[in-house]
Order: C-alpha cells, then structure tokens, then sequence
C-alpha cells in the first residue's frame, strides 16, 4: 500500500530547534492567557503582600519596647535580631513554590479541563519540552511577581538591595526553582493518574510552609521537624538568600547549601521525569488521560 | 416577546464596567445587538405537543430560557399554567419542568437517587413522597437497577433519562424540552422520543419541544413553530406545514459523482426555482448525492436538468417528486437549511 | 413572594407550596438541609480534599504559633500582657484564629457556592426549581460552618495536646452566643460575594482579597490596637473584630477588652446591616444576570 505523503516530514525527526520550539510556543502560550487577564496579572504582582502583614504586626506586638521591630530571643535562632525582613524574605521566595506547585501541578489539569490534553498527547512532539515549556512560562511570571513583590518590600519594609547582592541571590533562586520543577513534575504526574492535582498542591504547600523555614528559622522546629525540613529545596534556598541579604555573607560561605541544593534538585528532576513518563503510559492504557 | 443580547465580550473586572458603559450607549444607538427574540407571539395549548424548529442560533433555547424564568426577555411576557413570567416566577417554576440538552446538568460524583432526592427537596416535595415518586421513574426509565450507582458511570443516553426524570418528580402539567436527544445514538433517541409521546398521549402534559431535529419534530408534534433569526416564521401542523411546499415545487434527483459546479449551471438555467441544493453524500459507501430543486414550477424543469446531466455523463439513480419535508418547508421559507451551510439559491 | 393567582385559567394543578406559608417555610429549610447533605456527599466523594480541609485550620494555625514562639523565645509575652491583659501568645493567637475558618465560610464557601454550581453546569437546572436561590447558598453555608466546626474541633484538640490552652469555662455559652452572632453577620456578608462571584467571572480575586483584608483588619494574631487608627475605625464595620474582643474577654481570664465596648449590640446592629446589604445585592444581581443571559455561562 502506498504511502501518504506526512506534511513536514522533514522536520519529524527531533532536534534541538525543534524542541526548543516547542518551548517557545508553550511559553508564549501560557504567558498570553496570562496577559488575557490584567486583574490576575495584577493581583499576583501585588496582593502576596498582604499574606505576611499579620505576621509583621503579630511580630510587633508580641515584642513592643523601644525597638519593637527586633528580638534579642529571635537573634539567637536565626543570627540576625530583624524578623522583618526575614519574614519578607521568606515569603517572597514562598511565592515561587506556590507558583510552581499550582501552574505546574494544575496545568495539565487545565488542559484536560480546556479539552486540549488529548491533541497535545497525541502530537509527535516529545512530551518533556511541552512540560519545560510550561515550567518556564511559570518561572517566568513567578519572578516577575517577584521584583514587583521585593520592589514594594524594598520600599515599604526596610530590605536593602545592592548590586553585589543581586547577583548571588538570582543564582540561589535559579537552583530553587530547578528543584521545584522537579517537585512539580512530580505532582503532574501523579495527577495524571488521580485527577485530585490541586489538594496535592496544597498538601505541598503545607509541608512547605510548615517544614521550610519561610518564616521562622528552621531551630523552632522539633527535631523531626527540622529533618523534614532539610529534605526541601526551599530551605538550602532561604537559608543561603537570607545569608546573603541579611548577613552579609558571601556566595562562597554557603557552598554546603548550595551543594545540598543542587543533588536535590538533580534528585528531584530525575524523579520527576520518570514518574512523568510511567504515569503517562498507565494512563494512556486505561484511557483516563483526559478526564478531569 | 423580544430579547436581545449585546455582542461585545468584555473580560475580567474592568471589562465589566466598560461592558455596562458600553451597553447603555449601545441600547439607544442600536448597533452590536444581537435580537435573539423579535416579537415573539405564540400559543400553546393545554395538552398540546408544540414543536420549535429551527437552526443553532434561531432563538429556541433563549425563548425557553425566557419561558423557564432563567432568563428576562427585553419586551414583553409569557403566561405558563395562568401564572406570568415576570411577576410570578415561583408559580411559574413550580408548574413546569425542564429538560436540557447535553451532559453536564447533573452532579456526576452523585448517584443517580441522591440526584433525584435531591432536586425533589429542591421542588418542595415530602420525603415519602419524593422516595416514592422516585421509584417510579427510575423503574419507568429502567434505572431500577442502577439507580445507587453514580452519575459519572452512565453512559449520555442514561444521564438523560435521569434528567427526564428529574423534570417529572414533581408531576407538572407543563414541559419544557430543549434538544431532548442531542447528542444521543439513535437507540436512547427513539427512546426518548418515545417517551415523550407518551407524556403527550398518556399523561396528557403539555409539552414545548424545542428542536433541529426535522423527524423529531414531525414525528411527535401536535403543531411545529418554525423559528429562525429570533423570528416565528410559520406555525401549523406538520402536514399543513408540508403543505406549503407544492408538489410541484419539490423535485429530487439522486445521482453519482455531479460535479460541484452542476448547481451554478442548473441556477442559471432555471431562474424561476427559489432553492437549488447540491447534498454530496458519501458515494463510497454506496450514498449518491442529490440535486433538490425546490419552489418555483421546479416540477417544468425536470427535463431540463437531466439533458445536463446526461451531457455531462452524470449518472442518475432516481427521480423524486413532491414528497416535501419540514426541512423543505424551512428551506423554503428562510432560504437556509436546518444544518447550518445550506444556503438559498 | 407572590400568591396565586385564581382568576386566570389554568391547564394544571400545581402542587408545590409557595408564598408565606407554614409548608413553604418548612419546605425551603429542607432544601438548605439537602443542599448541605449534597454538599457533603460532593464532598466525601473526594477525600483527599476532605481530610485536607479538615486539617487546614490546624495547618494554617501552626506558623503563627511557631514565629511567635520563635519571636519571643517562648510562650508569654510582656508587651501583649500590657496591651491586652494576658501575656499568653498561644491561647491568644489560639482563640483569635478559631475564626478564620469561618471568615473562609463567608468568602470562599458561601462566595463561590453558585460559581461552583456554574462549574457543574448544574446552575440552571437549579435556579428552574421553585426554591429560593437564597436557600441554595445557606445550605452551602450550614454545609461549611459544619465543616468548619470539624475542623476548628481537630485543631483544638491538636493544640491542646501539643501546647496546652487554658480557657474560662464559664465564659464558653456567651463565647458561643457572640460566635453565632458573628456567624450571621458573615452569612451576609457571604451572601453579598456569592452575587459579586456570579457578576465578576474572576471573583475569585474578590474572595481572596477581602480574606485576606479580614485577617488584616481583624484581631486574629494581634490586638486591634497595634493597627493604624484609620484601620481601627474600618474594622469596626466587621463582625470579626466585636466578635473576637468579645469571646476573648469571655474565655480568657484577665483579659482587657479593646476599644469596642458593647459587643452585643454592636454585632446585632452588624447582622442587620450585613443581612439586608447582601440579600439586596444578591436580588440585583441575580435580576441583572437574568436579564444578561449569562447564568449558564462559567
């Protein structure tokens, strides 16, 4: 029997153009529905703010005296007596792990929902740049929501930004969030399979803000606590910034961490990606990919 | 009745203050308004099977939203059961029962007995009542057996059911059906249809059947409304319908393989004919197309056409006269078909 | 509600009560009861979901108690005793957040109970049916207050056993008498979102943003005084405030009560105005949405 003629034939054949490509398009994708929607996109930029307002003035009240804004008892946990900026510090960077875990985890949940999942499977495409593509589009509106959160942070709450210090901390946060688009990779695939991709989300969310140190230092824990906490990317990621931001310390200081950081991220990826794959094909043979 | 809706999307918070400014110029300016409803004026008699039969977009579903009291109409109202639409929108409500087409009107992680208790509480009955009316329908529907498992395990056409069966818990004299069988294989649609003839017949409802389906309607309707563009066209029964559609104004020629520039020629060849229609079937399976001439002295023409096609080495299978359907009657009165894409000549 | 009207001719009897009648009243309150038993059946068909609210309050309450811990280097505070009366962080934080869960029933639960209906597509099929669109969203309310009595019940027992509350036993039926006070108030405050979340398709950002404006303005994890003056006065238009001073005077000893003075009357005079202001604007919109046509549409 002959056969028919595949238009583009020629470029059938994976390549790094291609791929990349693809990465590009989901990115572009993404970013438009975003841009569809100014009241989210502003929303995002701004309103995380409010989240650690009552922390801040929980912070102030519990302290008072002269200096309500520093605690002698907070110094000797976390080597630095401002719980202010430690605070801000750590939500801000909270702020990439939610968006992470929810555009990630939810975003293959939103294409099943939109009805695009099964055309988008069923692409000769390879499936791990459409996920890249994704995981980038939400890197990128995470940090964006990031400057304009630490612009307000600069001016409102007392963080100091130099240019020796940017630099660094970009580092650290690229590191996170490579381990995060692990941890997200992880959640996609799992609900593939269980359809239930936002409460896995919010359990994350909650081991993070409980075991991380987003907003008290990792010592308030328990012991088993902290042990759970030294298993999450988040915590080499905060410990190294506010080491950087409100210590003083250099980059080369924090190479335990950042070492931690990078086997976990390496770790996690690795996980992800397999799980992604394995999931997808158990999927595929029980033919429940696209139900939401 | 009459009810319009304005055409412009306007997203988010932002877009809905702009949406209202926009509006209030738009209603006295009179551009971007799409007249879903224009001056509708119909009767439906106690007990009567009323079909409305027109194209997507032609205003059915708005008209039975307006009448279901989901939505307001701009102008004018609507009595259902003595009770008027604006005023009395509970009465109205308690005295009617609706039917939508499509999947996703029921709570799917329910079973299909939770779903039905619940919308009876929903339409004020006693427990002991509802439980007892319950099992009556789900053993009229032959969901007997099924009735404790969820929703989301049903096929469409059993999904259906169910929701006929929600419509009647509460035992209206009044119905309302949307597109009963969208959607539907032709087994559950001869079921459906089938039960909602003996709704008519049996239980004597009054029944407004709104559909695209040319056979449902002509099948089950007492009297047909034809709408189209938001406007009621032609209401009577369907024979008289068929009526208007001449004997000799309806011919049919089945034929292989004409060529898609046949309807061009024939057009221009006979001027008098309103509507001349080129339906490519699928020749492969063994379906041949058919050229229909309809209006005009269509009948004069026959051998006209046939010279052009003999020319043309056409093959004719057979030649149909008169016979018209609904469709025919749509065709004839709007210049469209029931499916959207056939156009008038 | 209207009541029949006998003049005109009629095809057929219609059985279901309506108007100001005994039987109707009875009839709307068992379809918030079933709307409240659906809403937990929906629920429990995702228990993943379920167990996850349940644990939420717990979840969400345990950074605060940690930080202040971690703030102070313990659990008593001299600068909270001085304004408040009591230096203990925990229980004051404790019955401050006790709440939250609530504020979350009026914003989320209540706010997006139609939207919800809309995402099921079944919000048609409801609003045919001759109940009030009203009881539809106090069934989701009772649904959530019950959830969230379930999971403030976990979080108490949690935090006693972890750090122990001591709480005047006395004081628990006035507590409760304000709580409930409070609740109405925020039923219709509930009722008032639930109609935004219907006009504005992102109400969602409504939702969070008045949550979270709330937790602000509301003494949950701080005394009222240590806000603004400005944000003092606002947070007088809220029930949370009036509540929260009220039940902590009631349950913990020694505690001085803030700037609100007479609680009761002050919450009564909230639920009347938060009642009447969302079920008005709730009749608007919904009247409004009609008219545009776009209840079906998520």
């Amino acid at each position: 029997m002959k056969r028919m003629k595949i238009i583009g034939a020629d470029l059938q054949q994976s390549s790094l153009r291609s791929n990349l490509l693809i990465v590009w398009s989901e990115i572009v994708k993404n970013l438009k529905f975003l841009l569809a929607y100014p009241v989210v996109f502003i929303f995002w930029a701004i309103f995380p703010i409010f989240w650690f307002i009552p922390f801040i003035l929980q912070g102030l009240a519990l302290v008072g005296g002269d200096t309500p804004w520093q605690s002698e008892s907070f110094a000797l946990i976390a080597g630095t007596p401002e719980f202010i900026p430690f605070v801000v510090l750590g939500a801000i960077l909270n702020s990439f792990v939610l968006t992470s875990l929810y555009g990630m985890g939810e975003s293959i949940r939103r294409e099943a929902y939109r009805g695009t999942l099964d055309y988008i499977l069923s692409s000769p495409c390879n499936k791990a740049f459409i996920l890249i593509g994704k995981a980038l589009s939400e890197s990128i509106s995470s940090t964006i929501f990031a400057i304009s959160q630490l612009a307000i942070c600069v001016l409102f709450f007392g963080i100091q930004l130099t240019l020796g210090i940017i630099i660094p901390v970009i580092f650290i946060i690229i590191l996170l969030i490579l381990g995060l688009y692990g941890m997200a990779l992880i959640l996609a695939a799992v609900s593939l399979k269980y359809k239930q991709a936002h409460d896995l989300a919010h359990t994350a969310e909650y081991v993070f803000g409980i075991f991380a140190p987003v907003r008290y230092p990792l010592a308030s824990l328990p012991l088993w606590g902290q042990i759970i906490g030294k298993l999450l990317p988040l915590t080499y990621a905060l410990i190294a910034v506010r080491s950087i931001m409100l210590l003083k310390n250099s980059l080369t200081a924090l190479y335990l961490e950042i070492l931690i950081l990078l086997v976990i991220d390496a770790a996690v990826i690795f996980l992800g990606f397999y799980l992604f794959n394995w999931m997808e094909e158990r999927t595929k043979k029980s033919g429940t990919i696209s139900h939401f | 009745m009459t009810k319009r809706f304005t055409q412009k999307k306007r997203r988010g918070i932002f877009g809905f203050l702009r949406r209202e400014r926009e509006e209030k110029r738009q209603e006295s300016e009179s551009s971007d308004l799409v007249v879903a409803l224009d001056h509708i004026d119909v009767k439906v008699h106690s007990g009567e099977l009323f079909g409305l039969l027109g194209p997507n977009g032609a205003g059915k579903t708005t008209l039975v939203k307006c009448l279901s009291t989901i939505l307001i109409p701009d102008e004018g109202t609507a009595i259902i059961n003595g009770f008027d639409i604006r005023s009395q929108t509970s009465m109205v409500r308690a005295s009617l029962g609706m039917v939508v087409g499509g999947e996703r009107t029921l709570y799917w992680k329910l079973t299909a007995r939770d779903n039905l208790m619940y919308f009876a509480s929903l339409y004020k009955m006693p427990r002991k009542l509802a439980r007892r009316r319950i099992e009556e329908l789900l053993e009229v529907m032959q969901l007997s057996d099924r009735a404790d498992e969820r929703l989301e395990d049903y096929s469409t056409g059993m999904r259906q059911k169910i929701a006929i069966a929600r419509a009647l818990l509460h035992d209206p004299p009044i119905l309302l059906l949307d597109e009963p069988t969208l959607g539907l294989d032709p087994t559950f649609s001869r079921q459906i249809r089938n039960q909602i003839r003996e709704l008519a017949e049996k239980y004597e409802k009054t029944i407004l059947l709104a559909t695209h389906y040319m056979e449902e309607a002509d099948q089950l309707c007492d009297r047909v409304a034809i709408i189209n563009n938001g406007k009621i066209v032609a209401v009577d029964t369907p024979d008289k319908l068929k009526t208007m559609v001449k004997e000799t104004e309806l011919v049919e020629i089945v034929c292989y393989s004409p060529p898609p520039d046949i309807e061009t020629h024939l057009k221009m060849q006979c001027p008098d004919v309103k509507i001349i229609t080129l339906v490519h079937e699928d020749e492969a399976k063994g379906t041949p197309s058919k050229i229909k001439l309809i209006g005009g002295n269509a009948e004069e023409h026959i051998s006209t056409v046939i010279d052009m096609l003999r020319h043309r080495n056409i093959r004719i299978s057979s030649l149909n006269i008169g016979v018209p359907t609904l469709e025919d009657v749509f065709i004839k009165l709007t210049g469209t078909g029931l499916t959207e894409g056939e156009r008038a000549g | 509600m209207e009541k029949p009207n006998k003049k005109r001719s009629r095809t057929g009897e219609v059985k279901c009560p309506t108007g100001f009648t005994w039987a109707n009243m009875k009839a709307e309150s068992r379809a918030i009861w079933e709307s409240n038993i659906k809403a937990w059946k929906l629920d429990l068909a995702y228990p993943i979901s379920f167990v996850r609210q349940c644990l939420s309050p717990l979840i969400f309450l345990l950074p605060f108690l940690i930080y202040g811990l971690a703030v102070i280097g313990g659990r008593y505070s001299e600068h909270l005793e001085e304004l408040v009366g009591t230096g203990d962080m925990v229980t004051f934080i404790f019955t401050g957040y006790i709440i939250m869960g609530f504020i979350g029933t009026a914003v989320w639960a209540m706010g997006f109970s139609i939207r919800r209906e809309q995402w099921f597509g079944t919000l048609e099929s409801l609003y045919v049916t001759p109940t009030s669109r009203l009881s539809l969203v106090l069934g989701m309310a009772l649904h959530s207050t019950m959830h969230q009595s379930l999971g403030t019940a976990i979080e108490f027992a949690a935090i006693y056993l972890m750090f122990g509350i001591t709480l005047q036993m006395q004081g628990v039926l006035p507590a409760l008498v304000i709580f409930a006070l409070m609740m109405l108030a925020l039923y219709g405050f509930g009722i008032l979102i639930s109609a935004l979340s219907l006009l504005l398709k992102e109400g969602w950002i409504i939702s969070e943003g008045l949550h979270s404006i709330i937790m602000i303005l509301s003494p949950v994890t701080y005394p009222l005084i240590v806000l603004p003056n400005i944000a003092q006065q606002l947070s007088k238009a809220l029930p949370t405030a009036p509540a929260l001073i009220g039940m902590r005077t009631f349950l913990i000893e020694n505690y001085t009560p803030e700037v609100i003075s007479n609680v009761f009357l002050h919450l009564l005079a909230l639920d009347a105005a938060w009642i009447l202001f969302g079920i008005f604007i709730f009749y608007l919109t919904d009247r409004y949405i009609r008219k545009r046509g776009t209840l079906g549409k998520y």
